[in-house]
């Protein structure tokens, strides 16, 4: 496709006009706001009586916080005038298609890139995607890719048994493929870059999903149908909604999201126009443009958190714009869904890769060709993080200036200007939640029934206070995040929890023990410095002091579900794709379990005794020569692995052997042909459970459909 | 079918031996999904046969590995019948057509015609080739090459100046507040 023009510009890219005038009234919104609050506490602190460092610096953290908080109000306002307008926005995508649009001739791979996840998940989920777009009888424009990294055994062979099962099941051989990396370089950007490079030629556009992501068949058709129309699109991400949470924090944001989210979307539309930000999956890609100029360049190594690029996502939409595409954001209520951490521990762990993937944006924020915006996009994510620190430090300047009031005396005006500050600071941070409530209650946009409009209001008003209680724990975290990220303490790749299996009780105390003294000692100090102070300081340091119980609370199974409370639209009427999968998913758990110690090694036990297991992983692996030495070594761990069982391995040592084309054909046959006496308990419990538990389906984490569907025509 | 002569009588090896080598035999035969069990006996018992025959001429191995090893080779010279024509080497015969038969639904399928030298329905071998597959469609390989790019802050500045230069009026404001900023501080000074 040729480059779009400069004077003519393509379907899809919004007007400069219209784009510089919806940029301008929010920025001027948002930027009267914040000198309105800047004026107001320079007024309150009495900065010309005396230039204290304790009140500049105090200054200087509240002026971005304030333009924080003023971005986030208007965003919202603005949504809601937005949804509320009679006139329909000229820029909305959904106007530029048709339901009866007819045959798509594009053809689209849909990519799940994977790391170590919980295999039954990602596979029933690429099952309902799969008949869910059968349904809309557009399958054959479209192919599935599972791009695994997983660099644990029993989850790569559990892979490759899922995809031949599915495969099988759903005739899908040629429209479902897998594809392990023995080195998972870059990590998921290196991922989807490898797909991008062996098979990015074939398809004129990429969907990509998360491990947890589930589309729904309508609207990927829908999405490739406005890419169709609107060639001046590279990126199209829709509003992926947060569901299947059982734990309160989950079902919290679940609700959240679902609430107050398609306002936040509406508004963050009208100001991003065509500069919108990709959010690494539920998203649709042009793969032309994308393959030429959106891989990654890593940042010089010499510099603070820099090397390879983490949070991909921001600078591929940033080079997607630069290259003459935008990036749009479309408005979904329904089909785009995703899940969240079940516990606050995980909340925080996904957080602190976020974090640092984010202050990387730091380094690009400079950088020479990005579009206005792209710029303000980095520098809002930056600030996302940054803004803890800022929060924390103004806490701390608040008391030092407390505990030293020196030549300070409030007068009138400097009082007057406090109350206002404080009347306008509330406002910025709850107007949004009332106003998109009001026009809830008044419309039942989200929730029609009254009584769930009135549970919804309910729910609204604990989710304030709970969500008062969370803010400065995630403030101190977040904290430590930036600061761990500057001195040089990166972050490990680890595969993202997604389900509850229990709190660990160990684990939240060691966690958040440190923030519960941190909380007891503000406290004291606050004590001593007035009564009053500890009246205004306490929404702090009690959610501090109370981190530990709110962790527990937070990460339990008691979430107000039984009372009608924090429901989502998702609950409350679940889209066929859930239902299907939470059905698929109970059939699985509901299936036999092997015994605990099998079950721990169960992709390397079906690799070494099921015959088509063993086949089929020897035919997906590439044949290498091998040394002698290397011969000899296989050899050597192979008799550890029989004799003495998996356990007797390291993961290396097991990734070695499982490598090794040879040594698994012959593993299978030395496992069979030994006598009890020459195997490792592990293996003569494993050779007389695993005809029990393998029968049917073929691999027990995945529930078999019957009868299964024809094959599919390509 | 070749006839099955279920008379077994090992002339060496002991009966524990033996035993051994029979249950073993009918659990790999049952991790082939064969919920046929004659057809898995009729297998199992060949099997035996065949190891007491080996058994005999070297008497230092194992029943069960020589069971296990004559149903390899059974499975070996099947699946060579099946594939004779295909270019494949040994291994890619015995592990993909291990696979192949399981992805042509085999197991349900065609149970007793399972490791049949003799006779393979032309349906059953034809699904066995056809099933033969690797892990993704044929490569279309693209360039993906990361561009330059340039960090440096006094590129920016650069930038910053010449989109001032491009605009007049940005310009005359920031003069405008320079000015303005100056009077005030002497003001200020002079009070």
């Amino acid at each position: 496709m040729s480059e779009p023009s400069v004077k003519t510009p393509p379907a899809g890219i919004i007007p400069r006009t219209l784009a510089r005038a919806r940029r301008v009234t929010f920025l001027t919104l948002v930027c009267l706001g914040t000198l309105l609050g800047t004026w107001l506490m320079i007024r309150f602190l009495q900065v010309s009586e005396g230039y204290r460092n304790a009140k500049i610096g105090l200054l200087i953290c509240f002026v971005p916080l304030f333009y924080q908080l003023n971005s986030g109000f208007w965003t919202a306002l603005i949504g809601v005038w937005l949804q509320n307008r009679p006139k329909d926005d000229p820029t909305d995508l959904w106007e530029t298609i048709e339901d009866d649009d007819g045959p798509i001739d594009a053809s689209t791979a849909i990519i799940i890139p994977v790391y170590n996840e919980d295999v039954s998940r990602v596979w029933e989920g690429l099952r309902v995607t799969f008949e869910s777009l059968q349904k809309t009888g557009h399958l054959k424009n479209f192919d599935f890719f599972v791009l695994s990294d997983s660099d644990q055994t029993n989850k790569w062979i559990e892979e490759q048994t899922a995809w031949l099962e599915l495969s099988r099941q759903l005739g899908a051989f040629g429209k479902i493929f897998y594809r392990h990396r023995r080195k998972p370089i870059n990590r998921k950007s290196g991922n989807v870059s490898d797909f991008c490079r062996r098979w990015g030629k074939r398809y004129r556009y990429m969907i990509v999903f998360d491990a947890d992501s589930l589309m729904s068949g309508a609207l990927m058709v829908a999405m490739t149908r406005i890419m169709e129309r609107n060639p001046g699109i590279g990126i199209l991400q829709t509003f992926p909604k947060q569901v299947a949470s059982e734990t309160l924090i989950g079902r919290l944001m679940q609700f959240a999201q679902s609430l107050y989210g398609p306002a936040f979307m509406a508004g963050l539309n009208y100001w991003q126009n065509g500069e919108a930000n990709f959010w690494g999956h539920n998203a649709i890609i042009r793969l032309d443009p994308f393959i030429q100029h959106c891989a990654l360049p890593p940042l010089p190594k010499t510099v603070p958190f820099g090397g390879h690029i983490l949070s991909h996502d921001f600078v591929e939409a940033a080079l997607m714009r630069k290259a003459g595409y935008s990036v749009r954001l479309l408005n979904t209520i329904r089909g785009s869904y995703e899940e969240g951490p079940p516990t606050l521990i995980d909340t925080l762990k996904r957080d602190r890769r976020w974090c640092q993937g984010n202050m990387q944006h730091f380094w690009l924020l400079f950088a020479r060709g990005w579009h206005f915006m792209s710029r303000v996009n980095f520098a809002h994510g930056v600030l996302s993080y940054v803004s803890s620190p800022l929060w924390f430090l103004l806490l701390v300047f608040t008391t030092w200036l407390a505990a030293t009031p020196g030549d300070v005396i409030r007068d009138g005006p400097a009082e007057r200007a406090g109350h206002l500050l404080l009347g306008l600071t509330a406002t910025l941070i709850f107007m949004p939640k009332f106003v998109i409530l009001l026009d809830e209650m008044v419309s039942g946009r989200v929730f029609k029934p009254l009584k769930l409009r009135m549970l919804a209001l309910l729910s609204s008003m604990l989710d304030t206070v709970i969500f008062t209680l969370m803010s400065p724990v995630m403030m101190w975290f977040h904290t430590t995040f930036v600061f761990k990220i500057i001195t040089g303490q990166g972050v490990k790749w680890v595969a993202q929890k997604r389900k509850l299996d229990g709190v660990d009780w160990r684990e939240v105390i060691l966690t958040f023990g440190g923030v519960t003294l941190l909380g007891i000692a503000w406290g004291i100090v606050a004590w001593m410095i007035s009564w009053s102070f500890f009246l205004w300081l306490s929404p702090i340091f009690v959610s501090l002091t109370l981190a530990i119980p709110l962790a527990i609370w937070l990460s339990s199974g008691k979430s107000g579900q039984r009372f009608g409370l924090f429901l989502s639209p998702e609950e409350t009427e679940p889209p066929a794709v859930l239902r299907e999968l939470e059905t698929n998913l109970a059939e699985v758990k509901g299936r036999l379990q092997l015994p605990p110690e099998i079950e721990r090694n169960y992709g390397l036990m079906q690799v070494c005794l099921d015959p088509y297991v063993n086949g089929l992983h020897i035919s997906l692996l590439r044949r290498r020569k091998n040394t002698q030495d290397s011969s000899e070594y296989l050899d050597e761990i192979a008799d550890k692995l029989i004799q003495q069982g998996p356990q007797a391995l390291t993961s290396r040592e097991v990734n070695a052997l499982i490598n090794d084309t040879e040594t698994v054909t012959d593993l299978h046959y030395r496992l069979w042909s030994a006598t009890e006496h020459d195997l490792a308990p592990f293996w003569s419990l494993a050779i007389k459970q695993y005809n029990l538990a393998a029968t049917h389906p073929f691999t027990h984490l995945l529930a078999r459909k019957n009868p299964p569907l024809a094959p599919v025509s390509t | 079918m070749e006839a099955v002569n279920i008379q077994f009588a090992p002339a060496t090896g002991t009966d524990q031996e033996w035993n051994e080598a029979y249950a073993r035999l009918a659990d790999y035969f049952r991790s082939y999904r064969l919920h046929n069990r004659i057809r898995r006996t009729q297998l199992v018992l060949e099997s035996l046969r065949r190891a007491s025959d080996a058994h005999m001429k070297d008497p230092s191995r194992k029943p069960v590995a020589l069971a296990i090893d004559e149903a390899r080779k059974m499975m070996h010279d099947w699946l060579g019948t099946v594939y004779h024509d295909m270019h494949l080497t040994e291994p890619q015969i015995e592990a993909g057509g291990r696979l192949g038969f399981y992805i042509s639904d085999g197991p349900d399928r065609w149970p007793l015609h399972f490791m049949d030298r003799n006779f393979v329905p032309p349906e059953m071998s034809g699904a066995m080739r056809e099933a033969v597959r690797t892990s993704g469609p044929s490569l279309q390989v693209s360039k993906m090459t990361p561009r330059d790019m340039d960090l440096g802050f006094t590129h920016v500045a650069e930038g910053t100046f010449e989109g001032f230069a491009r605009q007049p009026w940005m310009r005359y404001t920031v003069l405008a507040v320079f000015v303005t900023f100056v009077f005030f501080y002497v003001y200020r000074l002079l009070q």
